[in-house]
């Protein structure tokens, strides 16, 4: 009697152990493109017409900054570009005047960063719109850690600039894309899903 | 030939009836006064559920007591915690303040659910006793949806209903250990609510479970 006790006991104490509420780290972290983006709800994007490009994408690595100007540099830059066009944005010159701007910055090694409005104060000379501080319209999402690779696109509001400070409308993660491991169609096809699970980022285009 | 071996197999036949009918062995076996269960559970998501894991999933275990008030008719408890979990490649979240996020989804939901049963046990003196049950109670649900290093997650409470149908088999006529084996469907009130865009209401689904059972005399 005492051993049958005893069988159960240590079946149920297996049982419980694995059991447990999580479930293996195997099944549950893939390491696949992650697209993640956050727009301002209370922007009316029909406000916007025009949007300028930079020539570049800021490189970062630890405290470091570079640009980054390879081929897939270029068609990273070129997709956002298409997208803005295909939902309505005019692309116009820097000097132009454009309602907004980007960012896009790559990560070169996976490092420990506090992402919140004054992040970039951390990279000295990193102000490609000529403003001292950039600000957030919404709670930013705050990443305590970024994967090798990871993109961060900034849309950035230049119409409406307060003190000083250029407004982020619209921003996009995207884990992993620059590490070399990932096709020119793996880069396009994800700045279209950002674009994709943002719908909300449309004007109608001006007539001329 | 034929005949005579027929009607000899009837003869005998019907000697063996008439004699258990007459005497009835000492080996009948005993009813009960309380039983313990200890089963594996494999759960299937139906309903609403269904859309948020389709999977089943045996991850699951549940004890058991029933107390013998009157003939057949138990009351008792049961205590189970369960997961069942899915994996979704590229699906995107949809946030309620204006985040989105597509990667590979690994939604589960872990649950402690906890009900009084009232059972009824068909011939609970035999080796093999067929019983139904209801039992009333409720759940402590958690759902998680966790994306890549994000885990976003929900706790709900909820009353429950659970028929079950089942049977208590011992291992012999007098002997105090044997196998559970029920099915039963589950209502709760839980739901999910985590996406901006969907909700997931009246959580559902069956359970099998098999396990081993002490009887108490």
């Amino acid at each position: 009697m005492k051993t049958k006790l005893l069988i159960l006991i240590a079946f149920g104490w297996l049982a419980f152990t694995s059991c447990s509420k999580y479930p293996p780290a195997s099944s549950r972290v893939a390491e696949d493109l992650a697209i993640y983006t956050q727009v301002d709800v209370n922007t009316d994007f029909n406000n916007y017409k025009t949007f300028s490009m930079p020539n570049t994408i800021v490189y970062i690595d630890g405290k470091d900054t570079s640009t980054l100007n390879n081929s897939n540099a270029t068609v990273l830059l070129n997709r956002i570009a298409l997208d803005m066009k295909n939902r309505g944005f005019e692309q116009i010159a820097n000097t132009g005047k454009p309602d907004f701007g980007f960012n896009v910055t790559a990560i070169k090694t996976t490092t420990t960063t506090v992402y919140s409005p004054g992040w970039y104060y951390g990279y000295p000379g990193y102000y490609p719109w000529g403003y001292p501080s950039y600000g957030y319209p919404y709670y930013p999402t705050y990443i305590s850690s970024y994967s090798a690779g990871t993109v961060i696109i900034d849309l950035v509001d230049l119409k409406n600039v307060v003190n000083n400070t250029i407004m982020v409308r619209w921003n996009a993660f995207i884990r992993g894309l620059v590490t070399n491991m990932h096709t020119q169609t793996e880069i396009t096809n994800s700045v279209d899903q950002a674009f994709k699970q943002t719908p909300s980022l449309i004007t109608t285009p001006v007539t001329k | 030939m034929k005949k005579i071996l027929l009607m000899l197999t009837v003869f005998v036949c019907m000697t063996g009836m008439a004699r258990s009918q007459d005497n009835p062995p000492a080996s009948l076996g005993y009813s009960p006064s309380s039983y313990y269960t200890f089963s594996w559970n494999t759960t299937f998501s139906i309903g609403d559920f269904n859309k948020w894991v389709g999977n089943a999933s045996p991850a699951g275990f549940d004890i058991g007591g029933r107390y013998f008030i009157k003939g057949g008719l138990a009351a008792g408890f049961n205590i189970s915690w369960q997961r069942i979990g899915q994996t979704y490649e590229h699906e995107t979240y949809y946030g309620t303040s204006g985040q989105a996020l597509t990667a590979t989804n690994y939604r589960f939901t872990w649950m402690v659910p906890f009900t009084g049963v009232i059972a009824y046990h068909l011939m609970a003196d035999k080796t093999v006793s067929p019983y139904v049950s209801l039992g009333i109670g409720g759940d402590y649900m958690e759902h998680h949806l966790l994306i890549q290093e994000y885990d976003i997650y929900k706790t709900r409470w909820d009353f429950s209903l659970t028929p079950e149908i089942g049977a208590l088999i011992k291992f012999g006529n007098f002997a105090q250990w044997g196998a559970i084996v029920a099915f039963n469907y589950k209502w709760t009130t839980n739901q999910i609510d985590l996406y901006n865009d969907r909700e997931i209401k009246n959580l559902q689904m069956l359970d099998l479970k098999v396990g081993v059972a002490l009887t108490i005399r």
